[in-house]
């Protein structure tokens, strides 16, 4: 997969409710279509499964870097304090384990935070500031209180004509074709 | 009880599933696996044991029987906790077991009964009950006022008073409801719960210091009230598990009991595991870090011998493993994955209790003896008896309570 | 207790999981409305009056740092055994203010409080501003201001490296740690709301930045998908977070082998009081900004009396913790530990002890009483008192220090001019920082709000016909 995918054209139709995005989500899954998605302003309950989507795998993505953090925060004090530079403090052993559990505990969360933000706007290929939807007049209501499903033509599925009398008898409304200037 | 109006849409939906074992007309739950008999014989034959060997080594009974006292006590308080927090909270959740929670802190009033064993043993099990001792011991002399014969048995009684009036005043009102509901009974269980809390939160600590600090009476920790309370609920989610696993695998509470409280009952578990790591580990650093005599002994002496091992078992297995083993959601969603953790953090919490307990008893290393079984299998057999016989004696699930439907319906 | 039984009574006729979380029925649009309008109308008058006050304080902030690191810390009322004076109750005082703003937007998110969305926004960035203000003060007292690199792990010229068995290093990665996870915090969940103002702005400059800022959010599914998992993510790992960045501030204390410093309770001890001190500064902050921006659906009665009930909780813990201070002190039977308690309440700070008793364990108190807990006027009162009091828990634990084993060392610690000018120059900074955010940034999480909004719900039945009409 590319880094940025070209998306040359998308059909654009828009939706009453949140009730009815799902409800057309689930056609549009029924259909075959799959490079399609659903514009709300919020995360709507149950979309997921309506659009057959998997389990977000960022999860797994964080767990593994925070391991990482959290050896890497024990291999930094254990060879600054007792390899590189021992020092006896305060009569505490070189590596004293009880004390280096603040920083380790720290430093994993910070890497798991990182590592989730980080994660997200890589596997949602963000920054994007251009895409065909934003040629749409109507498309910047997404994110006030519309609802709206894309096409894009990368899909199987894709025509032009037939896609988007689908979408019209699914209940979508306002339909647009959006191409990238 | 015959005399109930079924008057909520609710009782038609609990009757009309097809699974139903309730009684149509009492909702009482009959249990097929004969729980109650089975505990009852196993509890007499317990203590029958353990007085046995009291009369071969009175020393190593009391201590296993303070273990297990403390133990089984844990569930019942940690219930206690449970109804309160329910109740102040307004939770919608819990409602469906609420039941099954009123009759584990129904036990509480008879634990006074099961205490007596530990007063009469005051003398074996505390130091600062020796008047030769504190004679020569000038900390002693200075904590008489609070560590004496006298004010610790008026401070035990005032402790099961506390705990026995707050269990009665919301086991009274829960059945008043199964009569008929009145906006009112939650009302009043939730204005007795408010103080209860507070009460609860102070007797509690004050318990956990008389019982289990002052075996070691030249040692003191301020947290120590908190991490005992952290395990106390500990055991009462684990057992509550069991249970509800219990009564769903004999296909009653279908539709009412979900999967969906058990994983709630499993997040709280590993929540509850970790506040327990965190209060325990606090408490390690700051004294390991300060490194003062006065304190590090108690530490040290849990460094003695085999209590060494038990010692570096004790935070991987009660917090490293099951950290671990209930962390990702379908864990706490899997029945059998979810009971077996149950039954691990059950085992966790009485290893828990021996490690702070026992030293004192034996401080070259451990020594298990079989008394230490007997006295756990008598109390505990004694409280599931009486925990079983509550909770089969009437409605199984507070019917006319209003959130009832709320909390089946809950999902996670 | 008679008002227990009203608001039972109440709740039972509207089960929790059909309340009203935000009232007045808005639809979608009107809550953009209402929240972008703030950013987006002309900036009004009392803000700049309310700036420049707040700027100027930030001013004297600036003076008094800049004259301190022209002259040293001498200027400050510092002495042995006072050597850490107001700088670390600050310190630890804004710290603990920013706990609020972690236990609204991770732990009520994890425990599914819908009724945050309307707080979590403002909550987080309170949090932020406050930890700002907070590392100000270590930065500061580290006297070799030109060598503060010293606390990071970085090679240099000695060939050591810091000493990572101290527990003023470990705040150095609790705070980093804490302040980069809330800014991420706050940034993931401003991004669908950065491409609201976006989609709405009106000028080329406020489209180019809100278009940077909100990355190109199109709000596809397959977005909030991946989105919603990392805010799960980062909502679980910032709830221990908030119970460790606080213990490691108490462990600062109680590591050491002072009394009345070194205990065992001080780590949860210290969480339940941040929390509370933080609760209390959100609501002194949403009551303002409610009545200024008449945000009173959003900000509504229910929310701020379920912050009030917080306040309660933690405020009862705070009090269970000085209770068990003031017993075991006595109880170890160690002289020492006993005088440092008696010095607290009876000694010559006895003033401050018992400000701080009367504040933060009777006031919240008053909160069991319905009638006061939804009385806008006591709540805001209550909310000041509580900061103040638990300002002076830290003052407390800190200066009470001025007699410790060596009677011929003690003293009374009084600050100075330029003490107490930093510490209001850090009011006057946070005070900046949250009117530029109040000015700038959507203050209230327009997308989780609509969210919650019954009409959200895909099975909700009602108001359809008005929306198809509305869309053709």
């Amino acid at each position: 997969m590319k880094l940025v995918k070209k998306i040359d054209r998308v059909i654009l139709a828009e939706f009453g409710s949140p009730k009815e995005l799902l409800k057309a989500a689930e056609k549009m899954r029924q259909e075959g279509y799959k490079e399609f998605d659903c514009h709300s302003p919020f995360h709507i309950h149950g979309m997921d499964a309506a659009m057959g989507l998997k389990r977000s795998p960022l999860g797994y993505i964080v767990f593994a870097f925070a391991t990482m953090g959290l050896l890497g925060a024990l291999g930094l004090q254990y060879w600054t304090s007792a390899v590189d530079y021992p020092l006896v403090i305060s009569g505490k052993p070189f590596f004293s384990g009880p004390a280096f559990v603040p920083v380790v505990f720290a430093l994993t969360i910070l890497t798991a935070a990182i590592t989730a933000v980080v994660g997200m706007i890589a596997i949602n290929r963000l920054p994007r500031l251009r895409h065909p939807l934003f040629s749409s007049d109507r498309f910047g209501k997404f994110s006030d209180g519309s609802f709206f499903i894309s096409v894009e033509s990368s899909d199987k599925k894709y025509n032009e004509a037939h896609t988007a009398g689908f979408l019209k008898t699914i209940g979508g409304q306002n339909i647009e074709i959006l191409k990238d200037e | 009880m015959q005399s109930l109006k079924i008057s909520l849409k609710v009782k038609e939906q609990i009757l009309s599933k097809e699974n139903m074992k309730l009684d149509r007309n009492t909702y009482k739950f009959t249990d097929k696996g004969n729980l109650g008999n089975i505990a009852l014989v196993v509890g007499i034959v317990g203590l029958a044991a353990s007085a046995v060997g009291y009369i071969q080594d009175s020393h190593q009974f009391y201590f296993s029987y303070l273990v297990a006292f403390f133990f089984w006590i844990s569930v019942a308080l940690g219930a206690l906790f449970f109804n309160l927090l329910h109740h102040l909270t307004r939770a919608s959740w819990s409602t469906a077991i609420r039941k099954l929670t009123e009759s584990m802190m129904s036990v509480i009033p008879f634990m006074f009964v099961l205490i007596i064993p530990v007063l009469l043993g005051m003398h074996e099990l505390y130091h600062w009950t020796h008047e030769d001792v504190v004679a020569t011991d000038l900390v002693l002399q200075q904590k008489a006022p609070y560590l004496n014969i006298p004010f610790f048995i008026i401070r035990v009684v005032f402790y099961f008073a506390v705990w026995s009036i707050l269990t009665f005043a919301l086991i009274k009102n829960s059945a008043r409801q199964d009569i008929k509901h009145e906006d009112s009974i939650l009302a009043r269980m939730r204005k007795y719960s408010a103080p209860g809390m507070m009460l609860f939160a102070f007797t509690l600590t004050f318990a956990s210091f008389d019982w289990l600090m002052s075996l070691e009476p030249h040692w003191f920790s301020t947290i120590f009230g908190v991490y005992i309370f952290c395990g106390v609920f500990i055991s009462m989610l684990a057992f509550t598990i069991i249970m509800v696993r219990y009564q769903n695998g004999q296909g009653a509470f279908d539709g009412i009991v979900t999967v969906e409280h058990r994983h709630t009952l499993g997040k709280l578990l590993f929540a509850f595991t970790i506040m327990w790591a965190y209060m325990g580990f606090s408490q390690y650093l700051l004294i390991w870090y300060a490194n003062l005599p006065e304190e590090t002994f108690w530490y040290l002496q849990r460094w003695e011998g085999s209590w060494r091992t038990l010692s570096i078992i004790l935070p991987i297995a009660h917090f490293g493993l099951p950290f671990v083993a209930l962390l990702p959601q379908a864990a706490k969603r899997n029945g059998n994955w979810l009971l077996m953790m149950a039954f691990y953090m059950l085992l966790m919490r009485y290893m828990d209790l021996y490690w702070i307990a026992m030293p004192t008893h034996s401080p070259e290393g451990i020594n298990y003896s079989w008394m230490d079984i007997s006295t756990m299998a008598g109390i505990g057999g004694i409280f599931i008896w009486l925990f079983w016989r509550k909770y089969t004696s009437g409605a199984a699930v507070p019917v006319n309570d209003p959130g009832l439907k709320v909390s089946m319906e809950y999902v996670n | 207790m008679a008002d227990l039984a009203q608001t039972a009574t109440k709740a039972l006729k509207e089960p929790a999981h059909h309340e009203r979380l935000i009232t007045g029925e808005p639809s979608f649009e009107q809550v953009t409305n209402a929240v972008s309008r703030v950013v987006e109308s002309k900036t009004p008058k009392a803000w700049w009056v309310l700036f420049g006050i707040s700027s100027s304080a930030t001013l004297l902030l600036l003076v008094a740092i800049a004259y301190l690191f022209w002259e040293g810390i001498g200027i400050w009322g510092l002495n042995v055994p006072v050597a850490w004076g107001l700088a670390i109750v600050n310190l630890v005082f804004w710290i603990g203010i920013g706990h609020a703003g972690t236990l609204i937007s991770a732990v009520l998110f994890l425990l599914r409080q819908r009724w945050r969305t309307s707080i979590n926004r403002f909550a987080e960035a309170m949090t932020i501003f406050a930890v700002i203000c907070a590392l100000i003060f270590p930065a500061i007292h580290v006297g070799r201001i030109w060598v503060v690199y010293y606390i990071f792990p970085i090679p240099n010229q000695m060939g050591v490296w810091p000493n990572f068995r101290s527990p003023l290093l470990w705040d150095v990665f609790a705070f980093g740690t804490y302040f980069t996870v809330s800014l991420l915090f706050w940034y993931v969940g401003l991004i669908p709301d950065l491409a609201t103002l976006r989609e709405r702005a009106t000028n080329r400059i406020k489209k180019i930045v809100y278009g940077v800022l909100s990355l190109g959010w199109y709000g596809g599914n397959k977005q909030w998908k991946h989105y919603e998992m990392a805010y799960l993510i980062l909502a679980a790992i910032a709830t221990p977070l908030v119970l460790s960045v606080h213990s490691i501030v108490s462990m600062d204390f109680a590591v050491s082998l002072l009394p009345g410093w070194h205990t065992t309770i001080f780590p949860p001890y210290f969480v339940a009081g941040a929390i509370f001190s933080g609760f209390a500064m959100v609501m002194t902050l949403a009551i303002l900004a409610r009545a200024a921006f008449g945000l009173k659906d959003i900000f509504n009665m229910r929310v701020l009396e379920r912050m009030n009930l917080i306040m309660l909780v933690t405020g009862s813990m705070v009090g269970y913790a000085y209770a068990m201070e003031f017993f075991i002190a006595w109880y170890s039977g160690n002289e020492y530990e006993m005088f440092a308690f008696v010095n607290r309440a009876f000694g010559p700070y006895a003033w401050a002890y018992w400000i701080m008793i009367s504040c933060n364990v009777i006031v919240p108190q008053f909160f069991w009483s319905k009638k006061l807990r939804t009385n806008i006027a006591f709540m805001f009162i209550a909310s000041i008192l509580i900061n103040v009091g638990m300002w002076f828990e830290r003052f407390v634990i800190v200066v009470t220090l001025s007699r410790d084993y060596l009677p011929s060392a003690w003293g009374y610690y009084t600050p100075t001019f330029w003490d107490i000018a930093i510490l209001i120059g850090s009011f006057g900074l946070f005070f900046s920082l949250f009117l530029l955010f109040l000015r700038f940034l959507p203050m209230v999480a327009m997308s989780e709000v609509k969210g919650v909004l019954p009409q959200a719900d895909p099975h909700f039945a009602g108001n359809k016909q008005a929306h198809s009409q509305a869309v053709s």
